[in-house]
């Protein structure tokens, strides 16, 4: 079930409903089984039978999460069983995501010895939707109990509803048990105010999902399956409008699912601070994915010793978060080749210095307007930002060098015309305003809508919704970009 | 909770209040002119009507439409007598041309090229061969005068049925209580016309794919045999002046044994195909299959060149 769609529409009301209903008779146990019932239908609606996986990843991790803690207070560390969850997780990523990535990739390495092997082993297998997100979600569970940040819990139904809580189960955020499974365990009471917030969030999330990602879609899908035969002019608009078109998608999706959690009393990491007005590389994996970022911060950078060892080291582990990163991303060269462009971005920011010195403010911290010299870091970020994308989108890593290339060698402008015949001076205009709007909301990715007046902010909430109607194509492909990760 | 749906209903009111006005102001929604069956059996739209077809949002195609005295988008009235040189030409949408101004019309095309003659566009969305050749038969009196009539068709598309049939369930619907509703609310009109609405109705339908594909039309030589028996049958109940009567039609998507039976019924086929393959401009709007400016000036041109106008 997309959020996007219609069975949302009617299915979200519904389980709200319901569960405040239930809500009123204190317990706590019928509320969060609501839940875990509505995550099963919301996911089940796509594929039930690949439920099993989820309903598999919860109960290892479960047990093992009981088995780490009862070792840790014999006396033992409960290595095993870590490794248990980790070995499981892995292994369900490495054979749906992963399996025939590596099949080809040996194929490939004996041809280079000269040993051409006609392959069989490939299997057509289904990429589960959201396999990447909650196993890691799983895994860090297991990994919190190990490192003793938190206790397991003794709850099934409160871990099976952490795992499977619909809002973030498809696409993240990917949350850590001490925020997400606190909230489960506790009794929510409904909030108006937060259920307001939860409503902002979410027309603004369809906002940048209708009219910014789907709206730009058609241009981007048409420049890059018929890059080979554009000039360098249309090949920037393509690969600028992506950038656009994946910040919305994904963004507009994690807005969504933090303000339909809200709706349910719950409290969601943010995912994106405005990641386009990044002043550098660091700044940028600050605000770009802030959730799978933390992930492999904690459970991977500092394990690995992360900054306070020597700098080669701390070369080597930059080099390994991002490549992993890149990997997690797709069983394609090109996300590797994606995450090795952010790590050589990132060294230089990190050795002299600079990684973390945006990290506790915005641009234009107390001004309006941006600097100059801020004006040209946003513009130089964006700018490696955005080509680090063309391995991103492209299908293959020969896709992508010959994009590079025609990018720099075919300067023939010619002006570009959307395949569908809209005018494309409509989406410059929707793109700069929507820049603009959110410079002006850049201090807080929770509050789309802060206006004092009223009726201002009834303003902005009709025409959000006018521009959604302005920009809807019923022929675009209406699924989220993160879902194939 | 009380609280927050009353706040969430109120607002819901206003802004859909508010998008109302804004559909309006914009004028997003395309004017529909009222249609009817005549006394004479005709479907066609209430004359002396005059809007604004718009197609796709943010208005992609804007065009003026005027439906005249006969009852036809067209930017004249049609006055026949034997004294003038009359031209007819019968369709569907592509003649009737909502998707462009009825000043730049195929007809005013051929008018403009040519000299002392009148053009007659009579042009209704949805017609088929069985309505087009009804038309001829319901106002002989008028087509008798008119010197050439030209029968816009499409293989196999407009050979579906061989008896004429007003559709008057059609109207009755259009005219139904739910469409009066969604014609009086443009924000509703808008939505649908766009399509926002599709997702919904499909899941009260149990649809999964609303796109139908074209190809399916054409089944090949099995069908060839029902479409031109269809052919043979209307051509029975409603004869024709051979004479001055040609099919217009696109030879390249048109079968090869229903081209051979025209000609061996003597029947005249003005090709506008070949023209369109020509043509180095495309010929057809950008989204949707209606001819642009260039396909209908070559229309005309064909029109001309085959008829000697």
């Amino acid at each position: 079930m997309l959020f996007n769609s219609v069975e949302y529409l009617i299915f979200l009301p519904l389980v709200f409903i319901l569960y405040w209903i239930v809500a009123k008779f204190n317990n706590l146990k019928i509320q969060n089984g609501l839940v875990l019932i509505a995550s099963y239908i919301f996911y089940g609606l796509w594929d039930w039978r690949f439920l099993f996986l989820i309903l598999a990843s919860t109960i290892v991790d479960y047990y093992v999460g009981i088995a780490i803690h009862k070792r840790q207070s014999q006396g033992d560390k409960g290595k095993l069983f870590l490794w248990l969850s980790i070995l499981f997780n892995v292994s369900l990523l490495g054979f749906f995501k992963y399996y025939n990535f590596f099949v080809d990739a040996f194929v490939d390495l004996i041809l280079l010895f000269g040993y051409p092997i006609k392959s069989t082993w490939t299997l057509n297998i289904i990429l589960p939707v959201g396999i990447s997100f909650y196993t890691f979600q799983t895994m860090s569970y297991s990994l919190d109990i190990y490192f003793k940040r938190i206790k397991p819990t003794h709850s099934f139904l409160d871990f099976a509803t952490f795992v499977a809580f619909f809002p973030q189960l498809v696409a993240g955020p990917i949350e850590r048990a001490s925020n997400l499974l606190g909230q489960i365990t506790n009794k929510r009471t409904f909030k108006y105010e937060q259920a307001v917030e939860g409503l902002k969030l979410i027309l603004w999330g369809l906002f940048k999902k209708m009219v910014i990602a789907d709206g730009i879609a058609p241009i981007v899908d048409d420049i890059f399956a018929n890059y080979d035969s554009m000039p360098a002019s249309s090949l920037l608009l393509g690969i600028s409008f992506f950038s656009f078109q994946v910040y919305g998608d994904f963004s507009g999706y994690s807005d969504i699912a933090i303000g339909t959690a809200k709706l349910f009393g719950i409290e969601l990491m943010s995912n994106f601070k405005f990641p386009n007005f990044s002043r550098n590389v660091a700044e940028y994996w600050q605000r770009w994915h802030i959730s799978l970022s933390t992930w492999f911060r904690h459970y991977l950078y500092i394990p690995l010793g992360g900054s306070r060892v020597s700098r080669l080291k701390s070369i080597r582990n930059i080099c390994i978060i991002f490549l992993v990163s890149g990997f997690w991303h797709g069983a394609n060269w090109t996300f590797i080749f994606w995450g090795g462009f952010h790590a050589l971005a990132y060294i230089p920011v990190f050795l002299m210095g600079r990684n973390t010195i945006y990290k506790n403010n915005v641009v234009a911290e107390n001004t309006l307007f941006p600097s100059l010299k801020e004006i040209w870091q946003l513009f130089a970020t964006f700018v490696i930002v955005t080509f680090s994308r063309i391995f991103f989108r492209s299908e293959s890593l020969t896709d992508s060098f010959v994009f590079i290339k025609r990018l720099f060698t075919e300067f023939n402008w010619e002006p570009y015309h959307h395949p569908m015949g809209y005018r494309m001076v409509d989406y410059f205009v929707l793109l700069a305003v929507f820049v603009l709007y959110e410079f002006r909301m850049r201090r807080d990715e929770r509050n789309p809508f802060k206006f004092k007046s009223p009726v201002v902010r009834f303003i902005a909430y009709t025409l959000v919704i006018f521009c959604i109607l302005l920009f809807y194509d019923d022929g675009v492909d209406r699924s989220f970009i993160y879902f194939q990760f | 909770m009380i609280k927050l749906f009353l706040k969430v209903t109120l607002y819901l009111i206003l802004i859909f209040l508010s998008l109302e006005l804004l559909v309006r102001a914009f004028h997003l929604y395309p004017d529909d002119s009222p249609r009817f069956i005549d006394e004479m059996g005709v479907e066609k739209r209430i004359p002396n009507y005059r809007g604004y077809s718009v197609t796709g949002n943010r208005r992609q195609n804007f065009s003026e439409y005027h439906i005249n005295n006969q009852g036809f988008n067209s930017y004249r009235e049609f006055t026949p007598s034997y004294s003038k040189k009359e031209l007819a030409i019968i369709g569907d949408s592509y003649i009737q041309g909502f998707h462009q101004n009825y000043y730049n019309s195929i007809g005013k095309k051929i008018e403009d090229r040519t000299k002392d003659l009148e053009v007659y566009e009579y042009g209704y969305a949805g017609w088929d061969l069985a309505d087009q050749l009804h038309l001829l038969h319901a106002y002989s009196d008028d087509f008798d005068k008119i010197d050439h009539i030209v029968i816009y068709m499409k293989y196999p598309m407009d050979l579906g049925r061989a008896i004429y049939e007003p559709n008057t369930e059609r109207i009755k619907l259009l005219n139904s209580t739910p469409f009066k509703i969604r014609d009086n609310i443009k924000l509703l009109y808008y939505a649908s016309q766009i399509g926002f609405l599709d997702p919904i109705k499909n899941l009260l339908t149990g649809k999964q794919d609303t796109q139908q594909s074209d190809s399916n039309n054409n089944q090949g030589n099995a069908m060839d045999s029902l479409y031109i028996g269809n052919f043979d049958k209307l051509l029975e109940t409603y004869p024709i002046n051979k004479s001055k009567t040609s099919l217009l039609l696109d030879k390249r998507k048109t079968s090869v044994k229903f081209l051979e039976h025209c000609k061996k019924n003597g029947i005249d086929v003005i090709d506008f195909g070949s023209k369109f393959e020509e043509s180095k401009k495309p010929v057809t709007l950008i989204y949707d299959m209606h001819w642009n400016n260039n396909g209908r000036t070559l229309v005309a041109e064909s029109i001309i060149e085959h008829l000697g106008l």
